[in-house]
């Protein structure tokens, strides 16, 4: 730490002032911080301030066994934490040429879509508490404990679940899991109506949240923008639709757009994610039973295990959006080099400073959270 | 490997335009194009302007000291044909300077700087090559191979044993971590 990094700087006479936002605030996700700039309390200047959650996992990885970096690289996005297990497991068998089993790619989409789901508990609840309202926040939180426990029964874990191996899965479903994850979803879904009174049709939060943040389409494409925010805009992209991994291309569901492109739709278009996704879960519950066989394939010793040379970009749609591993292997124990590339590397940055400045200061944490920007993603 | 893939002529059209362009479809929805470092710029502007590859999804790097080269993979996104270009450049590790493609695509601003950060390649015509996340730190890009983070750590810091006193009285009854670090293999 610097001193001269946290002195009082001299400024000339002025009507604007620096304001720190974060790294501990509660209208930020995490520890992130904007710097702005202020007139009045109408933002001038915004300027992204990462790092705080910088723990060197690329660096990391490198030092580490193939199969050891699967305990690593969930936490590099806490609250959708299943995306990456299966980004990483998907590259490595990429590399190694190898084929994770039927049963395994849809114990993997069952984890993606509860996950998904979670995270987006989180994000609109989170949404709604920037704007003063804390009861969506609450549910939200309730709700998405309810997914916790499924995960916890099906992988061991609540939040980090380290479920995949590269090949497969760890374990298959416990006794009369698909039941319990039926009626999860049941009760999830007849939730929604409550969540509709109390915020997405709520005159106060419409009110609040229109308008707010708003970037079009021809933005959100030169920005970089992907996942539910891009959507927002009215562009009908998925990955998990428009370059399929796992079986999604054996799955029905459909990619909800909204046309506004501000706060409100964006948490509009989560709302409607929300729905496919249990749409997706229950297809996933009928079909697993009966799909038969191993939940991995053969894998060499994973402690003395040379992946041969080479290189791949896996993506997946994570709750966020976009997100990618670049891979690189130059035939021995450990990644030669990997590089991740979540989607918040970009709204977290220069999105969220180009909306901030012209917004007033009472909507930039509403912009945060309606980007859905995971700051340990942009730190790695 | 999956040479059968037909390239679409608008893409086939750019990429017959350079001299020592190799590339192959690594499968269905990913073709590799290794270029030369000078044409990559030109390139890219070709394949956006013409060819409607508007996603920049990422710039990777990575450093081989052996060929004292840093490889740079632009990895571009076709919303209409959905098919992703990586394109790869190798430059020169000293003195690690290549162009900006932040004129093309935007978010090429934010993985310049990162890449600047954590490698320590300068790209001329950035917005912004400040620091980002290693505010304090002075020492080399971190993300070289010839850094040892480890090394770094036993040089700067010390190591300290862990004993609290509820581990030894667990330990007392037999219980407790019975495998000393320092003994487990991997």
């Amino acid at each position: 730490m610097r001193a001269e990094n946290y002195e009082a700087v001299r400024q000339p006479p002025s009507n604007e002032y620096e304001l720190n936002f974060g790294p501990n605030h509660p209208g930020i996700e995490g520890n992130y911080a904007l710097k702005v700039k202020l007139h009045g309390d109408q933002v001038v200047a915004a300027r992204a301030d990462g790092g705080y959650l910088h723990r060197g996992f690329e660096k990391l990885m490198e030092g580490r066994l193939w199969i050891q970096n699967l305990a690593l690289v969930p936490r590099i996005c806490v609250p959708d934490p299943a995306p990456m297990e299966v980004c990483y497991s998907v590259g490595i068998e990429d590399i190694g040429g190898l084929e994770a089993p039927e049963r395994a790619q849809w114990l993997r989409v069952l984890q993606l879509e509860l996950s998904r789901m979670a995270s987006h508990l989180f994000a609109f609840g989170g949404h709604a508490a920037t704007t003063g309202m804390y009861s969506p926040m609450f549910w939200g939180f309730a709700d998405r404990d309810l997914i916790l426990d499924l995960f916890e029964e099906l992988t061991g874990g609540r939040v980090y679940h380290i479920y995949n191996i590269p090949g497969g899965v760890r374990r298959d479903i416990p006794e009369g899991f698909l039941d319990r994850v039926t009626s999860v979803m049941d009760y999830i879904e007849s939730r929604l109506s409550d969540y509709d009174n109390l915020l997405f049709t709520n005159q106060v939060f419409v009110d609040r949240a229109r308008g707010v943040g708003t970037l079009n389409q021809q933005q959100a494409l030169e920005w970089g923008v992907t996942g539910p925010n891009l959507r927002a805009t009215g562009l009908a992209f998925d990955v998990r639709r428009d370059d399929p991994y796992l079986v999604y291309d054996q799955i029905e569901f459909d990619v909800p757009t909204e046309q506004a492109g501000d706060a409100w739709a964006r948490t509009l278009v989560r709302r409607k994610e929300l729905v496919e996704s249990i749409r997706i879960v229950r297809q996933v519950v009928e079909r697993l039973p009966s799909i038969p066989g191993p939940i991995r394939c053969p894998i060499p010793n994973p402690l003395a295990w040379n992946l041969p040379a080479g290189e791949t970009y896996t993506r997946v749609e994570s709750s966020k959006g976009e997100l990618a591993y670049y891979i690189v292997s130059n035939g021995g124990d450990k990644p030669y080099r990997v590089h991740v590339r979540g989607p918040s590397a970009t709204h977290a940055v220069q999105v969220l400073e180009n909306l901030a400045r012209g917004s007033r200061l009472e909507d930039v944490a509403q912009i945060m959270f309606s980007l859905d920007a995971c700051p340990p993603e942009v730190d790695r | 490997m999956n040479e059968e893939v037909a390239l679409t002529p608008t893409l086939k059209a750019v990429l017959s335009e350079f001299d020592g362009l190799r590339y192959r479809y690594t499968s269905a929805r990913r073709l590799r194009v290794d270029l030369p470092s000078d044409a990559l710029p030109a390139m890219l502007e070709l394949l956006q302007g013409r060819a409607g590859y508007a996603h920049l999804s990422a710039i990777s790097c990575v450093d081989w000291p052996d060929d004292g080269d840093f490889e740079l993979v632009y990895h571009v996104w076709s919303y209409t044909h959905q098919n992703l270009v990586s394109a790869h450049i190798r430059i020169p590790r000293d003195p690690g300077v290549y162009l900006s493609v932040y004129d093309l695509y935007q978010p090429a601003g934010f993985f310049e700087r990162d890449i600047h950060e954590m490698f320590g390649v300068y790209f001329e015509g950035s917005p912004d090559m400040e620091k980002f996340i290693l505010t304090e730190w002075d020492g080399p890009p971190p993300m070289r191979k010839e850094f040892d983070s480890e090394g770094f750590v036993n040089d700067h810091f010390t190591w300290q044993e862990y004993r609290p006193e509820w581990l030894e009285e667990i330990e007392e009854q037999g219980g407790g971590i019975t495998t000393r670090p320092e003994d487990i293999r991997l």
